[in-house]
């Protein structure tokens, strides 16, 4: 049963659904009548169609409105965002906890960050003057001394000579 | 507005609290029958358009009438149908039926249920006739049983169904046909069994 091509076939469905045009209907109307294959064929295929009224229909369940309109009141109702703003208040909870924990980190690798070498010869060629003398500074107990040794008149000695 | 049941869906869009219910109560048998015809499940066809009716409810506000209430409707309908046949096809149910089983093949009784499904039997039960019909329709692909469903059992027309479907009326003209021969193909040994002629 294949002498129909598909733009017959097409057209042969859409004949049934009343979905063709007059001309193309009067058309296929003559062939039907004249070849008993598409005869055949459009019985098949409408026996074929018929045959889908054997599906069972569906009753929906005498409680089915009542249900939905109670899901409704569920979803739309004064409870309906409780659950979301408990979430939304717990997820600015965590959002706060992250940027404070975030904020402590950034702050403690500033504090104590790793002394490299570099920093470390940078800090000796600041403090150089001090090391070259440290020897002479070990000498004496205090600066009152240091100062006290400064005084022309300790050695005898005329100011201006 | 000649359409009643736009007017309706205005009323549920201007928040009448009635009008949903009066659509829900106008519409679920008819949503039903063709999402249990889509999904083959009688349950998760209700469930479903429990799901299709609050989101109507959700976009009320968005709701414009251009075409026939009935084609927004199933649109919503048929995108969600299509969701859960996807989802669905990811996750593969396990089918109960009976198969082959076990290295030593099939057992004596599912090999007859085996030829009995082969072999055109002339006074089968209604049911079997459905089970088998079921089956033909589950073998379609989804365009093609969402366009034969809504024809048949919604009555729509072609521009209808393009609309639902997103197609053109030559697309739909085209995909029916499609269905319609597969369907023949699948059912051949079935079709004359109700007493119609036989040449």
């Amino acid at each position: 049963m294949a002498n129909l091509s598909d733009e017959d076939r097409e057209n042969l469905v859409a004949y049934f659904d009343g979905e063709l045009d007059e001309e193309s209907a009067r058309t296929l109307e003559a062939r039907l009548n004249l070849d008993p294959q598409t005869r055949a064929e459009a019985d098949a295929l409408q026996a074929t169609w018929n045959l889908l009224d054997y599906l069972p229909r569906s009753d929906p369940s005498p409680s089915f409105t009542h249900r939905t309109l109670e899901k409704l009141a569920l979803q739309t109702g004064p409870h309906a965002h409780a659950g979301s703003s408990r979430w939304l208040k717990l997820l600015g909870w965590a959002a706060a906890i992250l940027v404070a924990a975030g904020l402590g980190f950034a702050a403690a690798r500033w504090l104590w960050q790793p002394r490299t070498p570099a920093d470390l010869d940078e800090q000796m060629v600041r403090h150089l003057r001090v090391i070259d003398k440290v020897h002479q500074y070990e000498q004496v107990d205090d600066l009152d001394f240091l100062r006290g040794l400064d005084q022309p008149d300790l050695f005898g000695e005329e100011p201006g000579s | 507005m000649r359409d009643p049941d736009i007017r309706i869906m205005l009323r549920v869009r201007d928040d009448d609290p009635a009008a949903f219910a009066e659509l829900v109560e106008l519409f679920n048998h008819r949503l039903i029958t063709v999402l249990h015809h889509l999904l083959g499940n009688a349950d998760e066809a209700e469930d479903l358009a429990q799901e299709v009716f609050l989101r109507v409810y959700r976009v009320r506000k968005k709701y414009r009438p251009r075409a026939k209430f009935s084609t927004w409707l199933f649109t919503i309908a048929n995108n969600l149908a299509l969701n859960t046949l996807r989802s669905r096809q990811r996750k593969p149910v396990v089918p109960l039926n009976v198969r082959d089983s076990g290295p030593l093949g099939p057992r004596p009784a599912e090999q007859l249920v085996k030829d009995r499904l082969n072999q055109p039997v002339q006074h089968m039960q209604q049911q079997e006739l459905a089970g088998i019909v079921r089956k033909a329709l589950d073998e379609l692909n989804e365009r093609q049983r969402v366009a034969v469903v809504l024809n048949k059992f919604e009555d729509m027309n072609y521009a209808e169904i393009a609309e639902v479907m997103g197609l053109t009326t030559k697309g739909v003209k085209s995909l029916l046909s499609r269905a319609r021969e597969n369907l023949r193909v699948a059912l051949k040994d079935y079709i004359y069994m109700d007493g119609a002629p036989q040449e």
